[in-house]
């Protein structure tokens, strides 16, 4: 083995690789890094490939087309918004490498709805320290929102999954009160948040029996049989999914393969995105009516209208934008669509509420004393206060029909409303402003 | 020469090497905006990593899929030391170094008995296996949601010493020292009669067992040094923010794998080399291709695609890697 000259040449070799790795030092802005007079860039981070990208990865291009629309119409108070993207491939060792590119490279003035709850545990701690603004974080764990004394610059993008399996358990808990209940959750923060929810609407798993769970992301690789063959032995009658879509997906073709029949699928509604149901199950070579019916009857919940709701003055404005300024490769309207698209509203009206001096510290100021003012295409207002920096604080319950449309149950919606504690179930009497025609939000 | 002489010749040279690649990485920070600044911090603790496959495949002709989860096992134990038992994170680090041994001394008892595919096969098990066992003892290692660590702020002493420093520079300081001792220890093991022990194992087997080398106790001896190496590496890469599952998934293996073959499988300057290679590329083809027109689909895969291609045409074409081809070129400018 030979150590002298080679090493100390490749030692200078590996620098010519490194130098050329070096990017420009710009120069540094007087305000906070992210902002010019002309623009504003902000910074997301999300699985575009990898085992958790169907579906997820076409968030960026809905946000970035609405900030597209935002920017032909003069931009938020002179200033247009640039949204850099980068892929964590959902590995959390990756995601601490982006945010820093992010941070320190492209000189994000925030994060903006990152999505994923494992990996952004990775990275959260450290973007509060540099006192980073981290807005509308596409994660319903509540851990991260709950405590704004330790994530102060986090704010969430979704309702909670505690909310929501507080309102759903509630649901499946009187309607099938002679049922047998089980879950099949991914074993990460979401999928533990989920169960809690459910446990405090008092529904009870037993593990190995009623209960079965996988890691975060292996779903493609395990195909879920010994999960499903142990709810299907225990005689699991209504089957809850708090997994990715693409769990969703893999479970349902594999409880068909396995014969196993439960009277009801109820899924969290991160993870039941029809046209990412229908995309997996096709790439799997069944057929779209197939995968239609397979879905039918599945039990969701959602905070905004369903994507397939025509009648919806927001559906329709957001997927008129959609077809017009979404330049990604998959722009078919969907759920994950519709939540870009409404959290970059969300961004939209925050940044314009600020105003004209716009700093970091000024929009986490803004989004606690005013973020429960601003309107969206949800049903239910957001909960953001100097007590707690969750999202949406209410959902509806829906049933997909044979159309993938997912139509709230006995024909009207009823939107609940709970907290991320203890608090009861209660109906929410919120009603939603409306969307203005030019479809931009009106902040005072 | 005498042997203390020998001795005394190899070790002023590892020293020497070593100081200079820390005075490189140091020299070279300063040139670099944060960014690139952790970016070698990732280097300098990916390195580390690197040198234990250097010592197991390229010395002593062992093949491991699965110095990913021996990375594991030195970021669950230190961060398990800090979090659980408040121990400082250097002492944590120190460690995590014979926690991560004594794992690589039961495996290469094991280990000692297979060769080729099969140690292959039995080391790629081992890295698939263990996120799994994080998460089916889930109270004792936190599950998939895993064990928040951090290197901290730096500290005053330092700041009052060299001014403010960024995040991602003091990362760079507590890793830098790790890797130049790693440095200083392979290169004496490598140039010493160990090494030349090792090497004749990997050559030779039966020509070893004749020459008097016992063949099963230097197997376990190299795996306990890879591992100690891999578990200081893992232990570093998981105070950036986490150690969890994700952090440590299956292609972190084969991404080492990949850096050792690149640059070299025998020369410790191929790991340096390959390990640059693996962390800078991907930076180097996304500004690239930022100047052309390429679709996002594509784009996305193509940092993955280069090095899978690179380490093709290396395996094809250079089977020596980096180092190997400079070598080549060295000799023939020589006759």
């Amino acid at each position: 083995m030979n150590l002298r000259k080679p090493l100390i040449l490749t030692v200078v070799a590996s620098a010519l690789v490194g130098s050329l790795a070096i990017s420009s030092i710009s120069a540094s802005a007087a305000s906070d890094p992210g902002v010019s007079s002309s623009e504003i860039v902000l910074g997301m981070q999300l699985p575009q490939t990898g085992a958790a990208s169907p579906g997820y990865n076409k968030v960026d291009d809905a946000a970035r087309a609405y900030f597209d629309y935002v920017n032909s119409k003069g931009g938020v108070n002179g200033r247009s918004i640039k949204l850099v993207v980068k892929d964590d491939t959902y590995k959390a060792g990756l995601t601490i490498s982006t945010a820093s590119k992010l941070i320190n490279e492209d000189k994000i003035f925030a994060f903006f709805g990152s999505i994923g709850t494992q990996t952004h545990v990775s990275i959260i701690k450290d973007i509060n320290r540099r006192k980073i603004p981290d807005i509308f974080v596409n994660s319903g764990y509540s851990g991260f929102y709950t405590d704004p004394k330790k994530y102060p610059t986090t704010f969430g993008g979704l309702g909670t999954y505690t909310v929501e399996a507080k309102i759903l358990g509630k649901y499946l808990k009187e309607k099938y009160a002679d049922k047998k209940i089980g879950i099949l959750y991914q074993s990460d923060d979401f999928g533990r948040n989920a169960v809690a929810g459910f446990t405090a609407a008092g529904l009870k798993f037993e593990a190995k029996k009623t209960s079965a769970s996988f890691i975060a992301g292996t779903q493609g690789s395990i195909g879920l049989a010994s999960q499903l063959s142990q709810l299907k032995a225990n005689g699991v009658d209504i089957v809850i999914i708090a997994a990715v879509s693409s769990a969703t997906a893999v479970a349902y073709a594999t409880a068909s393969a396995i014969a196993y029949k439960p009277t009801k699928w109820a899924v969290i509604s991160v993870g039941a995105d029809a046209t990412t149901f229908q995309t997996i199950l096709g790439s799997k070579g069944v057929p779209a009516a197939t995968s239609a019916a397979m879905l039918a009857g599945t039990i969701s919940a959602s905070h905004a209208p369903a994507p397939g709701d025509a009648t919806d003055e927001y559906v329709t404005a957001f997927k008129k934008i959609n077809d017009d300024f979404n330049k990604g490769a998959d722009k078919r309207w969907d759920n994950n669509v519709m939540q870009g698209m409404n959290i970059a509203y969300l961004a939209t009206s925050a940044l314009m509420g600020v105003g004209k001096d716009l700093t970091r510290a000024k929009l986490v100021a803004y989004l606690e004393d005013n973020g429960s003012k601003l309107s969206s295409a949800a049903f239910a207002p957001l909960g953001y206060s100097k007590s707690t920096h969750e999202a949406f604080t209410g959902f509806w319950l829906g049933e997909y029909d044979a159309t993938t449309l997912l139509a709230p149950i006995d024909g009207k919606r009823v939107v609940y409303t709970t907290d991320s504690g203890s608090g009861a179930v209660t109906v929410s009497n919120y009603m939603r402003p409306a969307i203005a025609a030019d479809a931009l939000p009106k902040v005072a | 020469m005498s042997k203390v002489k020998t001795y005394k010749v190899i070790g002023l040279r590892s020293t020497l090497l070593s100081l200079i690649l820390f005075l490189f990485f140091i020299l070279l920070s300063k040139q670099f905006e944060p960014y690139n600044q952790s970016q070698l911090a990732n280097i300098a603790m990916l390195l580390i990593a690197v040198l234990s496959i250097t010592l197991l495949t390229g010395a002593s002709g062992q093949i491991s899929l699965g110095q990913g989860a021996i990375m594991a096992v030195g970021g669950y134990s230190s961060a398990l030391l800090v979090t659980r038992l408040g121990l400082s994170m250097w002492l944590a680090f120190i460690l995590a170094i014979f926690i991560s041994a004594l794992f690589g001394l039961f495996l290469g008892l094991a280990a000692a008995r297979l060769s080729g595919p099969y140690l292959a096969g039995t080391t790629l098990v081992m890295a698939l296996a263990i996120p799994s066992i994080a998460v089916r003892f889930e109270t004792f290692f936190s599950g998939d949601v895993g064990l928040s660590v951090d290197y901290g702020m730096p500290p005053e002493w330092l700041t009052n010493l060299v001014g403010e420093i960024s995040i991602e520079e003091w990362s760079l300081y507590v890793v830098l020292p790790f890797t130049a001792v790693a440095l200083f220890a392979v290169l004496n093991l490598l140039n010493t009669r160990t090494g030349r022990t090792w090497r004749a194992v990997r050559d030779n087997e039966v020509a070893a067992a004749l020459a008097g080398i016992n063949i099963g106790r230097t197997k376990v001896i190299v795996f306990v040094c890879a591992s100690g190496l891999a578990g200081l590496a893992g232990a570093l890469y998981g105070f950036r923010g986490l150690v969890a599952p994700s952090v440590y998934p299956t292609d972190l293996s084969l991404t080492l794998l990949t850096a050792a073959v690149i640059g070299g499988l025998r020369s410790i300057g191929g790991a340096i080399f390959g390990t640059f290679v693996i962390v800078f590329l991907p930076d180097l083809i996304e500004k690239v291709t930022k100047n052309f027109a390429i679709p996002e689909t594509v784009g996305i895969y193509l940092p993955a695609l280069t090095i899978g291609l690179l380490l093709l045409l290396t395996v094809i074409l250079n089977p020596r890697g980096a180092a190997g081809a400079l070598e080549h070129i060295r000799h023939k400018k020589k006759h």
